[in-house]
C-alpha cells in the first residue's frame, strides 16, 4: 500500500473539498490546543488552586457530533481512581485542570456504552487516516474549547511529537501541531459497540473507493477490523469486502459474528459471496447460513455446491429475467429497480416457458419505444450460453470466439440461471495461477 | 487457451505449506548464528555430553515463544515493539527499541565477525569477506522482491546441514548424547552455569521473538494460515536445536576428549576439529559458520528496520519502495554500515562490543518475555486466541527460568 508523507495541514485541507469546516485550521482552536499526552499526570485543582489528585485519563463521549466532547476525567485521588464529571471542568491549560467547585462528587468510574478512554483506548493505538489512506499511530491527541464544550478537535501521528512526549517536563506537553489531523478525517477504532457513529468519520469513510477501503480493513485485525467494517455502511462495507483478497476475506470472516458475516455476504455479489463461502469449513459456513434470509441463504447455497471449475461454480446468479411478453418500459424499470448490482447492463429475455432467447442491452432498450413488446427486439446476434457443467476452459474459448462481455449459463431446460461476467472468468483464472506460485507476500 | 489444471489435495497441501513456510524456519535458524555455534561448542568442549539437557530445554523455549510470537503477529497484524508501545506506553516501547537497536549492532558486529574469522580459515582476508557479505545482504533486501529474499534465506539456512555432517564425521558416542539429552545434571560451578546461561541466550534471542511476529506481518498471513504457519514455526525451532545438538556432540567427541576446552570462538573450534576429524571436517565447519553469519546478518538488520518502523506507527514492508518507508531502509543500511565498518578498524578490540551486546540481549529479553506474555493473555488483543491457563502457566516457567539465568548472570559479571 502507498504511503504518503506526512501531510500538512494545508495539504490536508487542499484535498479535503466539501469539508472545509475543519475545526483545525481555525486560529482560535489552533492557539488553544493542549496536548493529551502531555496532561496526563497533571494535577487537577479546585477553584482556591488546591490539587485534588492527578489526572490518570480523559473519557469522552462519541455520537452524532464530530468532535467528541470531554464527558469526564479519571483522577487518581490518594491512591484511588475517581471519576469527575466533565461539566465541573472550568479552566484547562497545558499542565492544570481547574474545577469549578469546591464541592466535588467522586464517584467510581464505569465505563458507559459509547464512551471511550483517550489514553487507553485512543493515545499509541492503530487509527484510520481518511485522507491519506493508511493506518497509523497516535502520537498524541489535541483537546480544545468548541461550542461549549471541550473536545477532542485533532489526531497528531508524526514521530517527531512521539519523542517529544519522552522528555520530562514542560517539553513534553508543548504542542507539536505541524502534523496535526482534524479528528473529522480519522477514522478511531476504538471499540464502542451500539453507537452510532460521528456522522463527520462515516462520510469521510464514505467517499472512498472500495478498493482503497478493502486495503485498509487488510491492514487491520482483530477488533480494529471490526471496528472499522462496523462504521461502515452495510453496502460499502460489501463492496470493500469484495475487493478483498480470498484468504483475508476467510480470515475477517473468522473474527466477525455470524449475523453480521451473514449481513455482509447477502450485500456482496452472490457467486463472490459462494466463493468465499466455498473455502470456509462446513460447521463455519453453516453457522452463517443459517442466520441468512432464507431466499438468499437457498440461492448461496446452491451456488456453493457447484465445482468451482466449472461455469456454475463461477457464475452470478444475478440476472433479470423478463418475458418477452413484457413491454420496453416494463424492462426498463426492471433495470432502474436493480441499478445497484453490477449485473444491470440489459435484460435477459425469455419466453412462456421461461426459455432463453435473448439478452437484450440497455441501449437497446433506451432507443427503442417504451411501448414496443420486447419480443419484437429479439434479434441476431443471440447470446452465447453454456451449460452449468462447462468447463472454465470452454467457457474461457467461448469468450475469445465471441469478444462478447457476457456469457448466460442456462440449466438442461434451456432456461436462464446465471451470467458469467468478463471479471468473474478473469478472477477464476487468476485463482488458480496462483495456487501454483509457492512464495508468499502477495502485498504488491 | 492453455488447459487450466488444479493440483490434487495432497498436492495443495503440499503448495499451501510451501507458501506459509519460512518465517518460522528462517527465525529459528538465524538464533544459530557464529556467537550460537561459539556457545554451543564452548559447552560441548568444556562439558562434552553431560549439560545436553541444557540445550533440549533452550530448544522447548524457544519453539513457546517463537510459537507465540507468530500467533500475536497473525492476530493482531502488529508488531511486538508497536505493540509494546500501544499496550505499555511510549517510554516502554521507546526503551525496547532503542535496547533492540544497541543489542542488535553488538551482535551483527559478531557475525560480521565471524565472517572474517572463517574467511581468514580459507586464507581470505577480512577486508575482502567482511564487504563482500555486507554489499551480498544489501543486495538481497534492498533490489529483490519478498519471495526472492525468502528463497536466498533457504537456501543459506541448507548450509547448516553441514554441522550434521561434521558431527557424524567426529564419530561420536551416541549413548552418552542421549544419556546428557534426558539425565539432567549440573556441575556447580561459575563456568556451567555460565554456558548454561549463554546457551538459553543465544537461543532465545530477542531479535528473534521481534522478527518472527514482524514477518508474519509483513508476509500478511491470516488466522487462516495459523496451522501451517504454527507447524512451520515448530519445524524451524526443533532444526535448531537438532543443529545445536550437532555442533556440542562434534565439539564433545573431539574436543573435549582431547581436553582441549578453551574455546573462545566458533572459527577456534574449526581449527581444534582439524587435527581431530581431519581437514574436511575443519573445511565443512568453517562453510557452516559462514552460512550461518550470513543469514543473521540478513535478518538482524531486517528485524532492526521492522522494529523501528514498527514504533514510528508506519509499519514497513519488503515489498515498500524507498519513498515508501525511508526509515525502514537507513535503518537497515545504517546498522549494516555501523557493525561492518567496527569490524574493518584496523586492530579493533571488539572483545567489549560482544560481551556488552550478549549483557543487552539478556537484559532486553527478560522484558520482552514478560510484554508477550501480557499481550498474549489480553483478550482485547487476542480475542479468542488469548492464552488459556495451562499456557500461562507454561510462559511464566520459562520467565522464571530465564530470569534465574539472567540474574545468576550478572551475579557473576558483578562478581569476576
Amino acid at each position: 500500500m502507498k504511503r504518503p508523507p506526512v501531510a500538512s495541514i494545508n495539504t490536508v485541507a487542499k484535498r479535503l473539498v466539501g469539508r472545509s469546516d475543519l475545526l483545525i485550521t481555525r486560529k482560535s482552536v489552533r492557539d488553544s490546543l493542549v496536548s493529551l499526552a502531555g496532561l496526563i499526570g497533571r494535577p487537577v485543582v479546585d477553584p482556591d488552586g488546591r490539587e485534588i489528585g492527578r489526572l490518570v485519563d480523559v473519557v469522552v463521549r462519541h455520537g452524532e457530533e464530530t468532535y467528541p466532547p470531554v464527558s469526564g476525567l479519571i483522577v487518581k485521588v490518594a491512591n484511588r481512581k475517581s471519576f469527575i464529571n466533565g461539566a465541573r471542568i472550568s479552566e484547562l491549560t497545558p499542565s492544570l485542570i481547574t474545577l469549578s467547585s469546591t464541592k466535588i462528587n467522586l464517584e467510581p468510574f464505569a465505563r458507559r456504552p459509547g464512551e471511550s478512554l483517550l489514553d487507553a483506548d485512543v493515545l499509541d493505538h492503530q487509527i484510520v487516516d481518511v485522507d491519506g489512506l493508511r493506518v497509523v499511530r497516535t502520537s498524541d491527541l489535541y483537546l480544545a474549547p468548541f461550542n461549549k464544550e471541550i473536545r477532542v478537535v485533532g489526531v497528531d501521528i508524526s514521530f517527531v511529537s512521539f519523542l517529544r512526549r519522552l522528555f520530562p517536563g514542560s517539553l513534553s506537553r508543548r504542542p507539536t501541531p505541524d502534523h496535526v489531523l482534524d479528528w473529522a478525517s480519522v477514522a478511531s477504532l476504538t471499540d464502542t459497540p451500539g453507537v452510532v457513529r460521528t456522522s463527520g468519520t462515516r462520510s469521510a469513510l464514505g467517499q472512498l473507493r472500495p478498493a482503497d477501503l478493502a486495503d485498509l480493513i487488510e491492514d487491520l485485525a482483530g477488533r480494529e477490523q471490526g471496528a472499522l467494517i462496523e462504521m461502515l455502511d452495510p453496502d460499502l462495507a460489501a463492496d470493500a469486502l469484495e475487493e478483498m483478497e480470498d484468504d483475508e476475506l476467510e480470515g475477517l470472516l473468522r473474527s466477525l459474528s455470524a449475523e453480521r458475516s451473514a449481513e455482509l455476504l447477502a450485500r456482496m455479489e452472490p457467486d463472490e459471496s459462494a466463493e468465499v463461502l466455498r473455502d470456509l469449513e462446513d460447521e463455519h459456513r453453516e453457522s452463517i447460513l443459517s442466520v441468512m434470509e432464507t431466499g438468499t441463504a437457498k440461492q448461496l447455497r446452491q451456488l456453493v455446491s457447484f465445482d468451482e471449475e466449472l461455469a456454475g461454480g463461477i457464475m452470478t446468479t444475478h440476472i433479470l429475467v423478463i418475458k418477452s411478453s413484457a413491454t420496453v418500459a416494463d424492462a426498463l424499470k426492471l433495470l432502474v429497480e436493480n441499478r445497484e448490482r453490477e449485473s444491470s447492463d440489459g435484460v435477459v429475455v425469455v419466453d412462456g416457458k421461461g426459455k432463453l432467447l435473448d439478452h437484450i442491452q440497455t441501449v437497446e432498450l433506451i432507443a427503442a419505444q417504451p411501448e414496443n413488446l420486447l419480443s419484437e427486439l429479439v434479434a441476431k446476434p443471440f447470446p452465447t450460453a453454456v451449460s452449468i457443467d462447462t468447463p472454465i476452459a470452454e467457457v474461457v474459448e467461448e469468450f475469445s470466439n465471441n469478444r462478447g462481455s457476457s456469457i448466460i449459463v442456462i440449466d438442461e431446460k434451456n432456461k436462464p440461471i446465471g451470467r458469467i461476467l468478463a471479471d468473474d472468468l478473469v478472477d477464476a483464472l487468476s485463482k488458480n495461477r496462483g495456487l501454483f506460485s509457492q512464495g508468499g507476500g502477495t502485498r504488491s | 487457451m492453455s488447459h487450466v489444471t488444479i493440483p490434487s489435495g495432497r498436492k495443495l497441501r503440499i503448495a499451501a505449506f510451501l507458501a506459509v513456510m519460512g518465517p518460522g524456519v528462517i527465525a529459528g535458524l538465524s538464533d544459530d548464528d557464529p556467537a550460537g555455534i561459539t556457545t554451543y561448542s564452548q559447552l560441548g568442549a568444556q562439558f562434552g555430553y553431560r549439560l545436553l539437557w541444557v540445550l533440549v530445554i533452550s530448544t522447548f523455549a524457544l519453539i513457546v515463544f517463537q510459537d507465540l510470537g507468530a500467533r500475536i503477529g497473525v492476530v493482531t497484524r502488529q508488531g511486538l515493539i508497536g505493540l509494546v508501545r500501544q499496550k505499555y506506553g511510549a517510554r516502554a516501547g521507546s526503551f525496547s527499541a532503542v535496547a533492540l537497536i544497541l543489542a542488535n549492532l553488538g551482535t551483527m558486529t559478531a557475525e560480521f565477525a565471524g565472517v572474517a574469522a572463517a574467511g581468514q580459515l580459507f586464507g581470505i582476508s577480512r577486508y575482502i569477506t567482511v564487504p563482500l557479505t555486507g554489499i551480498f545482504i544489501s543486495a538481497l533486501v534492498l533490489r529483490g522482491t519478498f519471495k526472492k529474499a525468502e528463497r536466498v534465506f533457504f537456501i543459506l539456512s541448507a548450509v547448516f546441514i553441514s554441522y550434521v555432517i561434521a558431527g557424524f564425521m567426529s564419530h561420536p558416542h551416541w549413548g552418552s548424547a542421549f544419556r546428557g539429552m534426558v539425565v539432567p545434571s549440573m556441575p556447580f560451578n561459575r563456568g556451567a552455569i555460565n554456558i548454561a546461561t549463554a546457551t538459553l541466550g543465544t537461543t532465545l534471542a530477542p531479535w528473534g521473538l521481534a522478527f518472527i511476529q514482524s514477518y508474519a506481518v509483513d508476509k500478511r498471513l491470516t488466522r487462516s494460515d495459523l496451522k501451517l504457519l504454527r507447524a512451520d514455526v515448530w519445524v524451524g525451532s526443533l532444526l535448531t536445536g537438532i543443529i545445536g545438538f550437532f555442533v556440542i556432540v562434534t565439539c564433545a567427541a573431539t574436543l573435549n576428549h582431547e581436553h582441549i576446552t578453551n574455546i573462545t570462538d566458533a572459527s577456534q573450534a574449526a581449527r581444534a576439529l582439524q587435527p581431530l576429524a581431519g581437514t574436511l571436517a575443519k573445511d565443512i565447519f568453517a562453510i557452516g559458520i559462514i552460512g550461518a553469519a550470513l543469514l543473521a546478518a540478513s535478518i538482524l538488520p531486517l528485524s532492526t528496520a521492522y522494529s523501528i518502523s514498527d514504533l514510528t506507527g508506519s509499519p514497513a514492508a519488503l515489498d515498500d519502495k524507498f519513498d515508501e518507508a525511508p526509515l525502514f531502509y537507513l535503518t537497515f543500511a545504517a546498522i549494516t554500515l555501523v557493525a561492518g565498518g567496527l569490524i574493518m578498524i584496523p586492530g579493533v578490540s571488539l572483545i567489549w562490543i560482544l560481551i556488552s551486546s550478549q549483557i543487552l540481549n539478556a537484559i532486553l529479553l527478560l522484558p520482552l518475555l514478560i510484554y508477550m506474555y501480557g499481550i498474549a493473555k489480553d483478550k482485547k488483543l487476542m480475542g479468542e486466541f488469548s492464552s488459556g491457563p495451562r499456557a500461562k502457566a507454561l510462559y511464566g516457567a520459562i520467565i522464571t527460568l530465564v530470569a534465574i539465568c539472567v540474574l545468576a548472570q550478572f551475579w557473576f559479571i558483578f562478581n569476576l
